[in-house]
C-alpha cells in the first residue's frame, strides 16, 4: 500500500505534494491548505491508463439525426461510435479499434452517470452499443459490469432493465452477490482522507469493482455543466462516481472539487485501469447541472466526444459549455462575482445564478497531476460530422 | 382449496394494482399509525392480506408485518436479495430473489415449501394461475412452476431480460421484455401466439381489458394491443419512457410516465381523459379505483388523484418509489419507501 500526501493551497490555486500541518480550526469552516492523504496499491502505471494510448487526442462526433422523435437514435449511436473509434485509433475496423484497449478476458466495469434522471444521463442507447462493441472484441455480458453509487438512480434510468442479460448492474451504495459470495461496494483498504469543512468522517473510499474485480473501466459521462465543478465530465464522473463520501466537498459557496477529483483520479486502480472515454453529448446541460431540472437549461447537441486522455476530453467539454453560456449571453463557468451567486432556487430559475463559486480549474490541476493534456494548442481536436 | 383462492394473475393481483384489498378510501391521512425501518432498501411493493403487511426488502428477508402495530410476526431469509413484489396465493406467499430462484412461502409462520429456478434474478412478481405459477427473470427466461410442488412445467428464453411481471388470462399469458417485444404465450407450453415489437424495451407489465392488452414501453408510447391477435388497437405517445405498470378502472387506464406525468386514458379509443402533474418522475405502477388513483413519485412524494377528474385530493411528502404502490384500505394507508422504511398512517 501506498501512501500519497498532496497540499492544496486555497489562497494560491496550487498544488504540491508533501506534508503540512494541520492546525487548529472551528468546525464548519473552510481550510486554507487541504490536505489529502491518499491509500491507494503500489502498482505499477499501465501504459492504457490515463492519459492513456492516444493522449492529446479528442474526437468529436456530431450526427444530425441523433435524436429522432425526442428519442436517442440506436442506428446513428452506432454509425457515431464506429466512426469516433476510427478517428481515435485509426483502425476501420470496429472490433480491432476495440481490441486496442480490451482483451476477452477482461472485467471490463462500465462507468455511466445516471444522475439527471430523465433527461441527461448516459443514454441507454450508448451504454448497449458500448457493450454490444466489448462484445464484438470478445468480452462476453458475464464479464461487463455497469455501475455507480446509487442504485435508485441506475434503476429509474433503466439500467437494471434495459440492458442485455448477463451484464451486471451494481450501486456501490448497496450489496450484490457474486459466485454466491456477498460484496460490499467499496474497499476498506483505499482510500482518500481530507477534512475539508470540519466534518465528522474524513475518509472517501474506493468502489470494490475497481480495486478488486475490473481489469478495464469505460467510462461513459455526459457533457454536463456542473454548480460546484464547472463541467462534470470525465474525470469528476470518475472520481465522484467511484469514490463514496464526497458530496462534503463542496459546502455553499466554496468547493474543494479542484483539486479533490484530480487526486483521486490518481488512485493507482482507477488510473490504471481507465483506458477509454466516451461523453454523452447527445442532449448537453449548460446550467443547473448535474440534476438539470429545468428543461430549459438543455441543449440537443447531438454529439460525442471520445478519446483516452480525461483532461484533454474534459477541456474540450468545457469549451463547448463556455461557448453555449457566450451565446446565450450568461456568465462564464470562471465567472466569481458576488453578483452571480444565488440559491438552488435562483440557480434552477436563471442561468445568471449558482449556488458555487465553482472550480473548472480541476481539470487543470488534474493535468498537472499527469492525467492529461489541458493546453487547448496540444489538443489533437478531431471533428467527424455525420448525418 | 379452491381455484379463485389461489388465483392471483398479475402484479398486485389484479388490474386496480391493489392487492386485492377492497376500499373506498378518498380522504388523506392524518396522523403516522407506525413506522418500521428495514435493514436495506425496499424496491418493491408491500401486501396486505387480513392483518398482516408482507414485505420483501435487498436485506434477502420476507417480512410479515402485524398492520396494527407494525410488529414483525416472523420473517423468512432467502439467499440473496429480494427485488419482487411478493404474490399471494391461498396458503402461499410467492417472490423472485436475485439468486434465480422464485420461493413459496406458508403465510403463517414462514415455513419455506418450495424453490425453483429460474436461471437469473428474478425481479417479477409471480402470476398465478389454475394451479400454475408463471415469472420472468433477468436471464430472460420464462418459467411456468407447478404451483404445489415447485416443478418446472416448461422454460422459454426470450430476446432480453423480463422485468415485467406477467398477466394470465385464460389459455394466454402476456409479458414484456427488454428487446422491446410483448409477448403473448401458450399457458400450455409457453410457444409465442403473438409478439409485438415496440420501439424500446418493455419493463413494465401489462394490464388486460377486454379484449384489450395494454402496457407502456421505454419507446415514449403507451400501446393497446388486440389481445388475441397482437395488432395495435391505439396508441399515445407521451413525452419520455414508460416504466409504470397500468391500472385499470372504470373505464380508465392510468399509468405515471418518467416525464412526470399521470396519465388517464379512455380504454375505448385511447383518448386522454385527464392528465396531471406530479413530480419529475414516475416509475412505479399506480392503484386505480374505485374512486382514487394512487402513486409513488421516485422523488419522494405520494399523490391522491380523483378517478374521473385527475384532481389533486392529497399529497404526502414520503414514500420514494421504484417500483412499490401503495395499499389503501378504509383504516389505513400503507407505504413502503426505498430507503426501506415502511409507514402505516391513518
Amino acid at each position: 500500500m501506498n501512501r500519497r500526501d498532496f497540499v492544496y493551497n486555497v489562497a494560491l490555486g496550487t498544488l504540491h505534494l508533501g506534508l503540512a500541518a494541520t492546525p487548529f480550526r472551528q468546525a464548519g469552516a473552510p481550510r486554507q491548505d487541504l490536505r489529502i492523504a491518499m491509500h491507494a496499491p503500489d502498482m505499477p502505471l499501465s501504459p492504457l491508463g490515463m492519459p492513456g494510448a492516444f493522449p492529446g487526442r479528442v474526437v468529436e462526433v456530431f450526427h444530425a439525426g441523433a435524436i429522432a422523435d425526442n428519442r436517442v437514435s440506436s442506428s446513428a449511436m452506432k454509425t457515431m461510435i464506429d466512426a469516433g473509434m476510427e478517428g481515435l485509433t485509426g483502425n476501420a475496423r470496429p472490433e480491432q479499434a476495440w481490441a486496442r484497449f480490451v482483451s476477452p478476458s477482461d472485467v471490463v466495469a462500465i462507468k455511466v452517470n445516471p444522475s439527471g434522471t430523465p433527461q441527461t444521463t448516459t443514454s441507454i442507447a450508448l451504454l448497449r452499443e458500448v457493450i454490444r462493441a466489448l462484445n464484438t472484441a470478445g468480452v462476453p455480458n458475464s464479464n461487463i459490469i455497469v455501475y455507480d453509487r446509487n442504485s435508485n438512480q441506475l434503476e429509474v434510468n433503466g439500467y437494471h432493465t434495459l440492458v442485455p442479460p448477463g451484464v451486471r448492474v451494481v450501486g456501490l451504495d448497496q450489496r450484490w452477490a457474486v459466485a454466491g459470495q456477498t460484496r460490499g461496494g467499496y474497499d476498506p483498504a483505499v482510500f482518500c482522507e481530507m477534512d475539508c469543512f470540519g466534518e465528522r468522517e474524513t475518509r472517501s473510499y474506493l468502489a470494490s469493482v475497481v480495486t478488486s474485480e475490473a481489469t478495464k473501466i469505460i467510462n461513459l459521462p455526459c457533457l454536463k455543466e456542473h454548480n460546484a465543478s464547472g463541467v462534470t465530465g470525465c474525470l469528476k464522473n470518475l472520481a465522484y462516481g467511484s469514490f463514496n463520501n464526497v458530496a462534503r466537498t463542496h459546502v455553499d459557496p466554496k468547493t474543494y472539487t479542484d483539486p479533490v477529483i484530480g487526486v483521486m483520479c490518481t488512485a493507482t486502480p482507477l488510473r490504471s485501469r481507465s483506458v477509454l472515454h466516451i461523453m454523452d453529448g447527445i442532449r448537453a446541460v449548460y446550467h443547473s447541472g448535474p440534476f438539470a431540472w429545468n428543461p430549459e437549461f438543455v441543449w440537443d447537441a447531438r454529439t460525442l466526444l471520445i478519446g483516452t486522455d480525461p483532461v484533454a476530453v474534459d477541456r474540450i467539454e468545457l469549451e463547448i459549455v463556455e461557448a453555449r453560456r457566450r451565446e446565450l449571453g450568461v456568465p462564464s463557468l470562471w465567472d466569481r462575482s458576488l453578483d452571480g451567486l444565488g440559491s438552488n432556487a435562483d440557480m434552477q430559475r436563471t442561468a445568471h445564478k449558482n449556488p458555487f463559486y465553482r472550480e473548472p480549474g480541476h481539470i487543470r490541476t488534474a493535468a498537472a497531476l499527469g492525467l492529461g493534456t489541458w493546453e487547448l494548442e496540444a489538443i489533437d481536436h478531431r471533428r467527424i460530422r455525420l448525418g | 382449496m379452491d381455484q379463485h383462492e389461489t388465483d392471483w394473475v398479475t402484479l398486485l393481483a389484479g388490474n386496480d394494482r391493489r392487492g386485492a384489498v377492497p376500499g373506498t378510501r378518498k380522504s388523506p391521512p392524518q396522523d403516522l399509525l407506525w413506522k418500521a425501518s428495514l435493514p436495506e432498501a425496499v424496491r418493491s411493493s408491500p401486501v396486505l392480506r387480513e392483518d398482516v403487511l408482507y414485505v420483501t426488502c435487498r436485506d434477502g428477508c420476507l417480512y410479515a408485518l402485524d398492520s396494527r402495530t407494525g410488529r414483525q410476526r416472523w420473517t423468512f431469509q432467502a439467499a440473496a436479495a429480494i427485488d419482487s413484489t411478493p404474490s399471494l396465493s391461498g396458503n402461499l406467499v410467492l417472490f423472485g430473489c436475485d439468486d434465480g430462484k422464485v420461493y413459496a412461502v406458508e403465510v403463517t409462520a414462514g415455513r419455506l415449501q418450495w424453490t425453483a429456478e429460474t436461471g437469473g434474478p428474478v425481479w417479477t412478481s409471480p402470476a398465478v394461475q389454475a394451479g400454475t405459477v408463471y415469472c420472468g427473470s433477468t436471464s430472460g427466461t420464462f418459467a411456468a412452476i407447478d404451483r404445489g410442488t415447485g416443478l418446472v412445467r416448461w422454460r422459454r428464453q426470450l430476446g432480453g431480460r423480463i422485468c415485467s411481471s406477467a398477466y394470465v388470462a385464460g389459455r394466454l399469458v402476456y409479458v414484456g421484455c427488454s428487446d422491446g417485444n410483448i409477448h403473448a404465450l401458450d399457458t400450455a407450453s409457453g410457444e409465442d401466439a403473438w409478439s409485438y415489437q415496440t420501439g424500446e424495451g418493455v419493463s413494465a407489465s401489462p394490464a388486460v381489458a377486454g379484449s384489450l392488452v395494454l402496457a407502456g414501453s421505454e419507446d415514449h408510447v403507451f400501446y393497446a394491443l388486440d389481445a388475441e391477435s397482437g395488432r395495435v388497437t391505439w396508441s399515445v405517445v407521451t413525452d419520455l419512457g414508460i416504466a409504470s405498470s397500468a391500472a385499470v378502472a372504470d373505464g380508465k387506464v392510468f399509468f405515471g410516465g418518467k416525464d412526470g406525468h399521470m396519465y388517464a386514458l379512455s380504454i375505448i379509443d385511447g383518448r386522454q381523459v385527464w392528465k396531471s402533474r406530479s413530480f419529475r418522475t414516475i416509475t412505479a405502477p399506480p392503484l386505480a379505483g374505485p374512486s382514487v388513483v394512487c402513486i409513488q413519485t421516485f422523488y419522494g412524494t405520494t399523490q391522491a388523484f380523483d378517478l374521473s377528474t385527475g384532481e389533486e385530493l392529497w399529497r404526502a411528502a414520503l414514500g420514494a418509489s421504484l417500483q412499490s404502490t401503495p395499499v389503501l384500505t378504509n383504516e389505513a394507508v400503507y407505504l413502503a419507501s426505498y430507503p426501506g422504511v415502511i409507514y402505516a398512517l391513518r
